[in-house]
């Protein structure tokens, strides 16, 4: 801790303990120290797995070379490196960025840590209208993923409706996901079997969530998505100081509850919903990344920045072993992150205090 | 003189009223308590004085205007407000969710203050959790937590504090410490502070300005001497009773009849 202290000299400890005050000309930002401590130990983590995610492959490349690539100078291996793996790299790791976000925001307003956007309904949604067009022929990559936007934005504002009794709830907001999610599954099921055999092989991959023949056209259209929501992020770790409290002190405390969830549930659902459009529905890792984040940092809301960063590792590391583990075939991302995460969500149920509690 | 007052104020959930045309005026500087039975309204008041609950018809006036035409955020420099079962995000330490009661105070690029630090030291010292800054609040006594809560509400640093139902889940000596508390902050900073309570004995015993409420309605405000007769508390509350003054404070002190040894 001490380190991070000193890299910031005008900072002073305060009352909270464990933060620090942040001086800019007349600006005062409160930092968690714990929190960027391990924000910086995952950055770095990141970096390595992008550059061992780089090197391994059917032919093994040189970390040296890796970097040579990626400071534009010529190497041998140049092809491989950045034609080929960099590409559904950028993928990999923008999706996971934005779903670590979208898990973290999600659980914040619905203050359980069950909750995340490929439980409550989101993905589901996604993948629904998605299948549902493939099979209906329009299978075209540049259209499929605005369908899958749309889905998922639909079953979230579907949700948000239903669970919305002049007031939001947080248990019946989760319960109501659940319930769609299921319903939308369904549906995307009937697709399924309705639609033609190689539609549906098609549809199931997608659905599985892969990052195989990914590349710079999702990249181009994640990346600047995630750029503009920045500014939007630095609101809402403000947000979740009171959103995290409950509803009456929060209101009290001067917090315009209805709009600040509203609005931190539309910025995780836009997140998880273009990631989803980018890679389909990458189970689990919305859910795992904050909670990982969480224990980290040991922070009383969900860390943002963690969570992301922790959702970044887990989907680069998991797609390099879905690529290698029985290689020659190919697993899809979503097969790896599934099986780490569902034993982890059976595991969080049996140690919660109660599912349908508010904390 | 009364900053905080109501109107003909009518509370309802969804269909059900549970205040009628209520006129309340909070006096400034003192200590209101506000008593009835179960169900009485008590509770819905205070939220609507704290814009928790918003009027079906009538309204809540802050210093003359209304208090749901006033941003939230000013409100919530002027008043402070303990829910009845606040719940706090786990793991959180007592120092982070006291220093959380500056919220109305600060701007996302005005996060903390030496005014923020100044108030949060004071909360803690005054409600005596500075000991405790470090430690989880999951792992505090209910006493210890209920003394976290108002330091929270105190680090606000309002002019009007409203306590709802503060005791409940305390045993005496905890009670009696909560509502010493309250009466010490309100000689102290001359602190106007209205607090929903069941119990009438602690009412009249720390009440300047007593309101007591029945069916939604104001049965009696005034002075705890004046207010608390026994034709009251049997037209209030249903109960026989004889009042003799407290021994310690000369307040009214309720004693229950005891209909099963007359007989």
């Amino acid at each position: 801790m001490s380190t991070v202290k000193d890299r910031v000299p005008a900072s002073v400890a305060v009352r909270p303990a464990g933060y620090s005050v942040l001086r800019a000309g007349h600006a005062r930002f409160l930092v968690h120290r714990r929190a960027v401590a391990v924000a910086s130990v995952l950055l770095v983590l990141l970096a390595a797995s992008c550059v061992a995610y780089l090197c391994v492959g059917e032919a093994f490349v040189s970390p040296a070379e890796v970097v040579k690539v990626l400071l534009g100078r010529s190497s041998p291996d140049e092809l491989v490196v950045e034609e080929l793996r960099l590409p559904r790299l950028v993928v990999g790791l923008l999706v996971g960025l934005a779903f670590g976000v979208a898990g973290a925001l999600i659980q914040t307003v619905a203050r359980n840590p069950l909750a995340s956007p490929d439980v409550i309904g989101i993905s589901q949604g996604a993948s629904a209208l998605t299948v549902a067009s493939m099979t209906l022929g329009i299978t075209s990559y540049s259209v499929l993923p605005y369908l899958s936007v749309a889905g998922g934005l639909l079953a979230a504002a579907l949700v948000y409706l239903f669970a919305w009794r002049g007031g939001l709830h947080a248990t019946r907001f989760v319960l109501i996901g659940i319930g769609f999610a299921i319903a939308l599954r369904s549906i995307t099921t009937l697709f399924m079997t309705k639609g033609d055999y190689l539609v549906a092989q098609q549809a199931q991959i997608w659905m599985t969530g892969s990052l195989n023949g990914r590349g710079w056209p999702e990249a181009e259209v994640l990346a600047p998505i995630l750029l503009v929501l920045v500014p939007a992020l630095a609101w809402a770790a403000r947000a979740q100081r009171t959103v995290s409290l409950d509803d009456d002190t929060a209101t009290a405390l001067g917090v315009r509850l209805g709009r600040v969830r509203l609005g931190l549930v539309a910025l995780g659902v836009v997140l998880a919903a273009v990631a989803t459009g980018a890679a389909g529905p990458v189970d689990f890792v919305a859910l795992l990344a904050p909670q990982i984040a969480r224990r980290m940092t040991r922070t009383a809301q969900i860390p943002l920045l963690s969570s992301a960063l922790t959702g970044a590792v887990i989907v680069v590391l998991a797609d390099l072993l879905a690529r290698r583990l029985f290689s020659p075939t190919e697993l899809p991302v979503g097969v790896l992150t599934a099986a780490v995460g569902a034993p982890y969500l059976i595991w969080l149920i049996i140690r919660s205090r109660s599912v349908g509690g508010t904390s | 003189m009364s900053r905080l007052s109501t109107q003909a104020l009518t509370l309802a959930y969804e269909d059900r009223t549970v205040v009628e045309e209520l006129d309340l005026a909070v006096p400034d500087g003192e200590v209101t308590v506000i008593v009835g039975p179960n169900a009485c309204g008590k509770s819905t008041t205070l939220r609507a004085l704290g814009r928790l609950l918003k009027p079906k018809s009538g309204s809540v006036l802050l210093d003359g205007a209304e208090l749901a035409k006033l941003p939230t955020k000013r409100i919530a420099q002027q008043i402070g407000l303990l829910p009845q079962t606040p719940v706090a995000p786990e793991a959180i330490t007592v120092a982070d969710l006291v220093s959380r009661g500056r919220q109305p105070h600060q701007h996302w690029w005005q996060q903390w203050s030496d005014e923020d630090e100044r108030a949060v030291s004071e909360a803690m010292a005054r409600t005596d959790v500075a000991d405790l800054a470090e430690r989880s609040v999951d792992e505090l006594s209910g006493g210890q937590r209920q003394r976290v809560w108002i330091a929270m509400a105190l680090a606000q640093e309002t002019e009007l504090l409203l306590l709802d139902e503060p005791t409940t889940y305390l045993d005496i000596s905890h009670q009696v410490e909560v509502l010493d508390l309250v009466r010490q902050l309100n000689h102290d900073k001359g602190r106007t502070v209205v607090v929903v309570l069941h119990d009438l004995n602690q009412a009249a015993r720390y009440a300047d300005h007593l309101v007591a409420m029945k069916a939604g309605r104001v049965v009696a405000a005034g002075p705890p001497s004046e207010v608390v007769t026994a034709s009251l508390v049997r037209e209030v509350f249903g109960l026989d009773c004889v009042i003799v003054p407290d021994p310690v404070t000369g307040s009214p002190l309720v004693v229950p009849g005891a209909p099963w040894k007359a007989a």
